[in-house]
């Protein structure tokens, strides 16, 4: 285990850092520092310690909700703005690792793993988050669904970071579920968030984690829904839960195989559906 | 780990004294306070973040030493071990409530366990049973199981109302 350590004083020179190959960001570390020691990283050369350069803050400004980059899932979850309006992802955030983890494990760190199982991305997706980028002097920003590529890839180009993320402020009803072998820790079999917020009419928005090699949104299910007559009855339910499993497209691996993806998918919509009733 | 590697200075507040010393890049904080400074209550289960045993207090809030580099603190950071607790008269009702419960084998898991413990009593003074292991459920014990450990946590909480 062999590589160089920076700690780079300001957003401009880590972007020049990270457009070395080999260099590797770090803030929380709780997935980074595992896959250095476990020797994943092939080429590491070197880690540069994001610490301290980007906000933890959680902060509403005009119609915009903005999630600092460094901000720790134990805030997310925690949080008032965010448990009073977007409540899939305060229930993701608490329903991450255990209380060690979430004290250090930001969601700028889950959503650049881009893994298929993030537990804050189907949220977030449900929420039609945008992710603020920064290079060096460049800013842009991706819709969330846009962000992830594929299995562990990103929009992200080489010296480009994740500053923060933007969510439309409005007050959702939410539900976030997941299932795993236990409660804590487990990294998901399968997960799903759901959003719905009405404006005069009713919207709803549902991100499903490790059924493809992204996220994807029950988009078949969710324009269903709007046009179903609410209160929803239980068999709009059973037919939204069955474009779930139609949606889904999950393989079979170690945590899972797809058969009870699939039918989980259905599962988890209802119980998420169910749960945000009233 | 290559010894030539590049030595990185920090300070940092262990157990309410500002320290300095030298960690190579990939070093943990469980490592440092191991190696350099010879505490060696926090322990190395899985060093994956999985069971808890490193668990310390960083700035407060308990978590996976195994998980943090050392390279990474800075002069404002406060890391709190089971020893710099020695003296804390919730630490010590705690550590004496999981003698009393017999909650105790091997104690390879107590250090993280107690810390754990320490930071839910805390800011949680009368928890319910789910409180208690919902807190607990980043720390793995594989002697006693749960029950004593969770009927520990409990007795201190209940100790601590008189």
């Amino acid at each position: 285990m062999s590589f160089e350590f920076y700690k780079p004083s300001n957003i401009k020179e880590a972007s020049e850092l990270l457009k070395n190959p080999g260099y590797v960001a770090v803030v929380g570390g709780t997935d980074t520092i595992v896959k250095v020691k476990g020797g994943f990283y092939k080429a590491l050369k070197a880690l540069v310690d994001l610490n301290g350069l980007f906000s933890k803050e959680i902060k509403v400004e005009g119609d915009k909700c903005i999630i600092g980059s460094a901000c720790v899932m134990n805030n997310i979850a925690h949080n008032p703005v965010i448990v009073e309006n977007f409540p899939a992802l305060a229930e993701a955030a608490l329903s991450v690792a255990a209380e060690q983890i979430r004290n250090v494990a930001t969601i700028g760190g889950n959503v650049g793993n881009s893994s298929p199982v993030g537990d804050t991305i189907p949220a977030l997706y449900s929420l039609e988050a945008e992710v603020n980028i920064v290079g060096g002097e460049e800013k842009r920003t991706v819709p969330i669904n846009e962000f992830i590529t594929g299995v562990g890839r990103n929009v992200l180009q080489p010296g480009e970071m994740i500053e923060s993320f933007a969510i439309p402020m409005r007050k959702t009803k939410g539900a976030f579920q997941k299932l795993g072998e236990r409660k804590a820790l487990s990294i998901s079999k399968i997960n799903l968030g759901l959003s719905y917020w009405n404006d005069g009419k009713p919207h709803y928005r549902i991100g499903m984690g490790a059924v493809a090699i992204t996220v994807l949104r029950v988009t078949k299910a969710e324009e269903f829904l709007e046009a179903a007559p609410h209160p929803l009855s239980d068999e709009t339910i059973q037919q939204a839960a069955q474009y779930a499993i139609e949606t889904a497209k999950p393989i079979t691996d170690i945590r899972s195989t797809k058969e009870y993806r699939k039918q989980m998918a259905g599962v988890l919509l209802k119980r998420a559906l169910n749960a945000i009733k009233n | 780990m290559n010894t030539d590697e590049k030595r990185i200075s920090i300070q940092f507040n262990l157990n309410g004294h500002d320290v300095k010393t030298e960690v190579l890049p990939g070093m943990t904080v469980l490592e440092m306070i191991r190696r350099n400074f010879k505490l060696t209550a926090t322990k190395e289960g899985c060093g994956k973040g999985e069971c808890g045993a490193c668990s310390i207090l960083f700035n407060g809030l308990p978590i996976n030493s195994c998980l943090k580099l050392a390279a990474t603190l800075t002069p404002s950071d406060k890391i709190v071990t089971v020893e710099g607790l020695a003296d804390d008269e919730l630490m010590q009702r705690i550590q004496k409530a999981y003698v009393d419960e017999g909650a105790v084998q091997c104690g390879f898991c107590i250090p993280g366990m107690t810390i754990s413990t320490y930071s839910l009593l805390k800011k949680n003074p009368k928890p319910t049973m789910d409180e208690i292991k919902y807190a607990l459920a980043g720390n793995i014990c594989r002697c006693t199981g749960y029950r004593k450990i969770e009927a520990a946590v409990a007795k201190a909480a209940e100790r601590g109302e008189k």
